[in-house]
Order: structure tokens, then sequence, then C-alpha cells
């Protein structure tokens, strides 16, 4: 047992906040006001220096399963900065990212691969769909033979970086199997609809893609795959990004609320003096450690290949969502009218703290998994 | 970072949880019932080597370190060992018998802590006063030196083990201030005149511990009966804050284990609208926010415990967060045991009624939530 960062981790922490310097902060405040050019060009430029760093290329793949651990230390550093480019950049690496490496075969799979590994590239994996959940059994995506290639037709929900992907990873079936289709967004029968309002992370760039009669050449296809195993991948990674944004979330909670408390006076005295106030940032200290832990020890099992790390990876996302709503909650009744202010961090951590609990493994589907788990070990 | 526990910490917990559900756990119910302490179970408990686990083996103990000891406690929880017998073995050996081992002389280990360790002597330890708790700087039991002895008067309440103790440690002023440094440690025997037990308190439950108001008056106890130096038992009383963290807060982990498996089995046996109420989805998330709340709690408190074994001073932000999560957290996971088993479990007759009565003392023993949340927002 071991409760430190590894030296190994520690240096991928301190590389990955070496590129989030004071004037990369700014610009990522700017990216939650950004039109598509902005979200695009602040994204890119930041990918591109999280790989001169090795992030993106970092525990990749279900094949680096080992170094969960390296990973979560540099999502953390990455997460607590900002939530929307943290999502964007995992999504790129390691959804997209993490599907090529696991199960892309072809030479082009591995170019693109490479690509995005030096932040040349920005990824998209296409999931959801309307009647679906993101990694159903069977989804209404479906794709037929054609001439060396297939011929895909879909509709995909909530897809991140939809809008400023240069390539899209799209699930969906052959007959009965499933498969990942790589497409261009600019191929014919590609059409990406308009900018999603979202109520919170505004630094995204979400869309809605059709997909109609869109040639795909084989050498683009991962799959069709024999088993589910390719998108029970992607779910947990869904999930155990999910966390680490709730986590980085509750650390800008924290953070925000505290330095707020200290500074803002009444009766002649700083906020933080009054009991009632020191004891909900007492509590959210408590939410933000418990959580914290909690993904650091999912993350461990996962790494280890526990049989029960998918159990408490689910544990660890329905408690970091809900910790991370109460905080923001309670940060918001702290900061009064200055938290209730369009653009304050805390007004803004409020919105986007509901995300955690609905994307992915929803916090009602993740108990009930818990359940079955725990009914199916003790319930005989 | 590293979750493992080493094959002889897993080995030994499942060695310990066998014992507890074969020897112990069958007495608990019908002993709560009655309200008294089980004196049988002790002694299984001594002679299986809990009492004294990690003191050195010429001292009657393992030599074990302080995550095997927290190992041991979560597995007597996990067993349905009731709080009230592991709140005794708390008290005795971290609250009493390690205060001597830690800071006694050679002499004073030797006569004390062999007995101790094998539970043949019971010890309690007696800090908190009618008119001061958390609030130590309040405390007026006084010892005044006269030749060669030391004269108690004063009064101690709510101490664990109180009337069954052979050993207790007492905190007493030997200075004239009201100061930390004005405070010391004394062993009085049971026996001592001057010395007695005024009242034992009826509790809501731990209902197996007794808890008593001692009382001092003119209790004379030889010199050599202070222990370590004079003015040194605010920072003995301090030190044994890390076992209360860690190996007392254990058994509220196991107990929620406890609580999932009988709420599991239950669940999948009672037969509401011609299913198992198994099926129903609001059973299931009771049970998965029991272990939701288990899985954040471990982590804290095996982060204590991991610490202490490294040597390293405690961490009391840390130590508070963990006592807070538990104290506070627990309620909604012992209450909805309770919801699950209905009807009966609002009956005695229900393990899960004693539990959640058992629980309710974290939030208040060893620093209420409130003390913690006052510690937490000062140091952070």
């Amino acid at each position: 047992m071991d409760f430190d960062w590894t030296a190994e981790e520690q240096e991928i922490k301190s590389r990955v906040a070496s590129v989030l310097d004071e004037k990369t902060r700014l610009e990522l405040e700017d990216l939650e006001e950004a039109d598509l050019d902005g979200v695009k060009r602040i994204t890119a430029a930041c990918m591109r220096k999280l790989a001169d760093v090795g992030y993106l290329a970092l525990g990749t793949g279900p094949g680096a399963r080992g170094r969960a651990m390296a990973l979560i230390a540099a999502q953390e550093e990455l997460a607590r900065v900002s939530g929307s480019l943290f999502l964007s950049i995992e999504t790129s690496a390691r959804l997209f990212g993490g599907v090529l490496a696991g199960f892309g075969t072809s030479d082009a799979a591995r170019e693109i691969s490479e690509s995005l590994a030096r932040g040349e590239l920005i990824g998209a994996l296409a999931a959801s769909e309307p009647e679906h959940p993101p990694f159903p059994d069977g989804t209404g995506t479906g794709a037929v033979p054609d001439r060396g290639g297939y011929l895909l037709t879909g509709r995909k929900n909530y897809v991140t970086n939809a809008l400023i992907a240069d390539w899209l990873a799209v699930v969906g079936d052959v007959g009965e199997r499933p498969a990942v289709f790589l497409v261009g967004p600019h191929l014919p029968g590609v059409a990406i609809g308009p900018r999603l309002k979202t109520v919170g992370y505004n630094g995204l760039a979400v869309s809605v893609i059709e997909l109609n009669q869109v040639k795909v050449p084989e050498t683009h296809v991962l799959g069709p795959f024999d088993d589910r195993s390719p998108l029970d991948f992607l779910r947990l990674v869904q999930d155990q990004m999910l966390t680490v944004a709730a986590i980085g979330l509750l650390q800008r909670i924290v953070a925000a609320t505290r330095d707020y408390t200290h500074a803002h006076e009444r009766g002649g005295k700083p906020v933080f003096r009054f009991q009632e106030i020191r004891f909900k940032l007492a509590d959210m200290l408590t939410l933000c450690q418990s959580a914290q832990f909690l993904a650091y020890r999912a993350g461990w099992l996962y790494s280890a290949d526990d049989t029960e790390a998918e159990t408490v990876l689910h544990c660890a996302k329905v408690f970091a969502a809900e910790a991370s709503e109460q905080a923001a909650a309670m940060a918001m009744q702290v900061m009064a009218g200055h938290g209730y202010l369009a653009g304050n961090p805390v007004e803004r951590a409020y919105r986007e703290a509901k995300l955690t609990g609905i994307a992915g493994t929803t916090s009602e589907i993740a108990r009930m998994s818990i359940a079955d788990d725990l009914l199916k070990e003790y319930g005989g | 970072m590293d979750f493992a526990l080493t094959d002889e910490q897993r080995m030994f917990k499942e060695q310990v949880l066998k014992f507890a559900r074969k020897e112990i756990a069958p007495r608990a119910q019908a002993q709560d019932l009655k309200g008294e302490f089980d004196r049988d179970s002790w002694n299984r408990l001594g002679e299986f080597g809990i009492l004294g686990l990690h003191f050195p083996e010429e001292f009657g103990g393992s030599g074990a370190d302080v995550m095997t000891s927290v190992l041991a406690a979560e597995a007597l929880g996990e067993a349905g060992v009731d709080g009230g017998l592991t709140l005794s073995y708390g008290a005795h050996t971290y609250l009493c018998a390690d205060t001597i081992f830690s800071h006694g002389s050679d002499a004073q280990k030797r006569e004390y802590v062999p007995r101790l360790a094998r539970g043949e002597w019971i010890g309690c330890m007696g800090l908190t006063e009618p008119g001061a708790g958390s609030d130590v700087a309040s405390l007026r039991t006084r010892a005044e030196r006269k030749g060669n002895s030391w004269v108690l008067n004063g009064t101690k309440m709510f101490i664990t083990n109180g009337s069954i103790a052979d050993v207790a440690v007492i905190y007493a002023r030997t200075g004239s201030g009201r100061g930390q440094q004005d405070l010391s440690a004394f062993i009085v025997r049971k026996g001592t005149p001057g010395f007695s037990v005024s009242r034992n308190l009826n509790k809501m439950g731990v209902k197996t511990s007794p808890t008593s108001e001692l009382v001092f008056e003119d209790c004379v106890i030889p010199a050599e009966n202070l222990l370590g130096g004079e003015g040194e038992g605010f920072l003995m009383a301090l030190q044994t804050v890390e076992w209360d963290r860690s190996t007392l807060l254990a058994p509220f982990l196991g107990a929620i284990s406890f609580l999932i498996q009988r709420c599991t089995r239950y669940a999948q046996e009672r037969v509401q609208f011609g299913r198992p109420i198994a099926s129903f989805q609001a059973v299931k998330h009771k049970i998965a926010d029991m272990k939701i709340f288990l899985e954040a709690a471990r982590s804290l408190v095996y982060r204590i415990a991991w610490c202490k074994d490294q040597g390293r001073p405690l961490n009391h932000l840390e130590a508070a967060i963990a006592k807070l999560f538990i104290g506070d957290w627990s309620l909604k996971p012992t209450s909805d045991a309770l919801l699950v088993l209905g009807g009966y479990g609002y009956c005695h007759e229900y393990d899960v009624e004693r539990i959640f009565r058992d629980s309710r003392l974290a939030p208040i023993g060893g620093g209420t939530s409130d003390i913690q949340k006052v510690l937490i927002s000062r140091l952070m």
C-alpha cells in the first residue's frame, strides 16, 4: 500500500502543470465564451502543448491498463484547471485514441493514432443515439458491406468535439456484431448539426451527426468484433474520465469558495470567520477528498485488473457526481449574490456539476449495476 | 499510488472474520438486548490475540502493523460483532494500553501491557469531564503532588469501560494554569481508595460497552504512577487520535459491509407483489448507496493507518476528514438498511436496528462532527 504518488506519477503531474501556465489559464477562461473557431483554436493549441509533455499518449488503450494511476495523476492536473478542455482532450485522446490504440490494426488506423498522440488532430467518439444509451446491445446505426468497405447509416446524439474533430469514431453494427467506423467529417453523407447549447461545459463543441450511406473503406473499420469488449472498454474509459472531471470540478469549487470567504467581509470581518460558512467549507473539502481517494482506488483496481474494478468505478462516479453537485450548491449559498452572477467560477461549477450524473453511465444505471454486483456476490 | 494489501494482511483479516463470525457474533444480539458487557467474548478476543495485536511479542502482542490492526477491527464489524464490544476493545487497547506502552516506563509497561494485551485486565481512558469534552482547556480534575504520592480530585464523564476497568489512564491538571502544558496522565488501579464509579449511563447504542462516570475524591496514587513526564498529558491524548481515526473507525466500515450482506440476502428472500424486493429499483439503490459510502470511507481510514505505519506524524486535516465523513455520512446507509428490512428492521431482534443505534456514536464520540469541521476549516 502506498498513498503517495510515485516519482513517475509526480513527474507527469509536474509536466502537465508546466503546460498550464498563467497565459494558458487566461486563454482557457476565454474558452467558455468562445465561438466555434475559438474553441477549435484554443483546444488545438493546448492539445499540441500537452502532446509535447506526453499527455496524449499516456495510458491510452486497454493495453495501457497498468498505467492507470499515472494517467489519473496527469488527468487531475488538467481537470482542475478547465473542465471543458479536459473533456474535449480526453474524448479525443482516451476515447477516440483508446479505441484506435486497442483495436485498430490497419496502417490507416495506426497513422491516425500516431498523429493524434502528436497533437496534430482532434478526434471524436459518436456513440450515443436518440433511442439508445451510449454503448447499448445493438444500436440504430448500421453498416452493410459494399465493395471493399461499408455503407454506414444512422444518427448520433451529443457528440463531443463533433464540430472541431478531424476524425470521428462512429459506433455501429454490422449485422449483430459491433464495429467502430473511422469517418472524416467532410465525407459525402456526413452531416453535422449546429452546435448544441448546453447548461455547462460551454467550452465544448457538442453536436449531432447524421450519417446517410457514408462509404467507409475496410481499412477504416475497427471490427466487426465477436464480442462487446471494445464497447465495454469505451464505457469504462468514459466513466473514468467523467469521474476525474468531477474531481477537478470539486477542487475548483473548494478553491474558489475558500478564496472568496477570506476576501469578502461582512460585519467588519471576513465571512470565513462565521461558523456556518466555515462548516460548509469543511463539508466541501470532505466531499472533495473522499471523492478523490475513491477515484484513485477505483483507478488502482482497474490497473490491477481486479474483479471489483467496475463496481468501485461506478461507486466513484456516482459519489463524485453527487459530491460535486452538493459542493456547488453549498458554494453558491456561501457566495450568495456574487456566486449567482454569470461568469463566476461557482456559477459555472453549479451548471457543470450536473453533467457527471447524466453522462456516461447515469447515476441510476450505475446504482443498479452496483446493486446487481452485490446481489450476485452475497445474495445467494 | 498503490492500494494493495499484503497477502498476510488479507489472510489475517479472513482469519479474524471467520473467528468472529463463529465465536463472537452469535452472542452479540442477546448481549445487546441485555445491555451487558460480554466478558466471555472479551476473553475469546484476548485468546485470539486481537486485544494486543500491535504490541511486540514480549508484551503479549503479535507486533502487527497499524494497517493489520485496522483490518482486524474492520473484520469484527463485518462479522456482525456489536459496536459495544468493538468500542470497548478500541478504548482498552488503543486509548489505554497503547498510551501506557508508548509513554510508560519500562516497569509500567511490563506490569500493565501484557495483562491488558491478553485481556486479563480491562483498561479505560478518562479525559472527558461533565463540563469539558472537546474543550480541553476547561478540564478541572486536578492532581496535587504530596511527597511520594499524587492526590487526584475530580470527575470524569462518558468513560468507556469505566465500571469494568482494572486499569485507568486518567488525565488531570498538574500545573496552575489552563494550558496544554498543565495536563498530565496517570495510571490508576481499580480499588484505589478515593476512586469510584458513581454511575453507569444508559445509552441509545453500543449498549454492551459500559459508559461510566468516575469520581476521584482525594484519591492517592504512588508518584511512580505518573505516565511519562509531568505536563506531557496533552500530547499523549493527542497521540491517541491517530488510533481513534484509524482502528476505532474501522469497525464502522465493517458494520456497513455487514449491512450490505444482510440486506442483499434479505432482499432476495423477501417477496412482495410476487417478486423478491431485490428486483425493485428503490431497494437496489439503497443497497448501492451503502456500498458507495463504504468505498468512499474506506480509503480515508486506510490512509490514516498507512501514514502511521510510515512513521509520519498525524495529518490532522486528513484525520478530521475521515472522522467527519464516517460520522456524518454513515447516517444514510445505516438508515437505508433499516428501511430495506422494513418492519423487521425496526425490531430489536434484528441486528440492523442495533447497528443503526450503534453507528449514531460516530459523529459524537472521540470528537464531535462539529469539532472536526472547526479543525478542517482551520487547517484548510
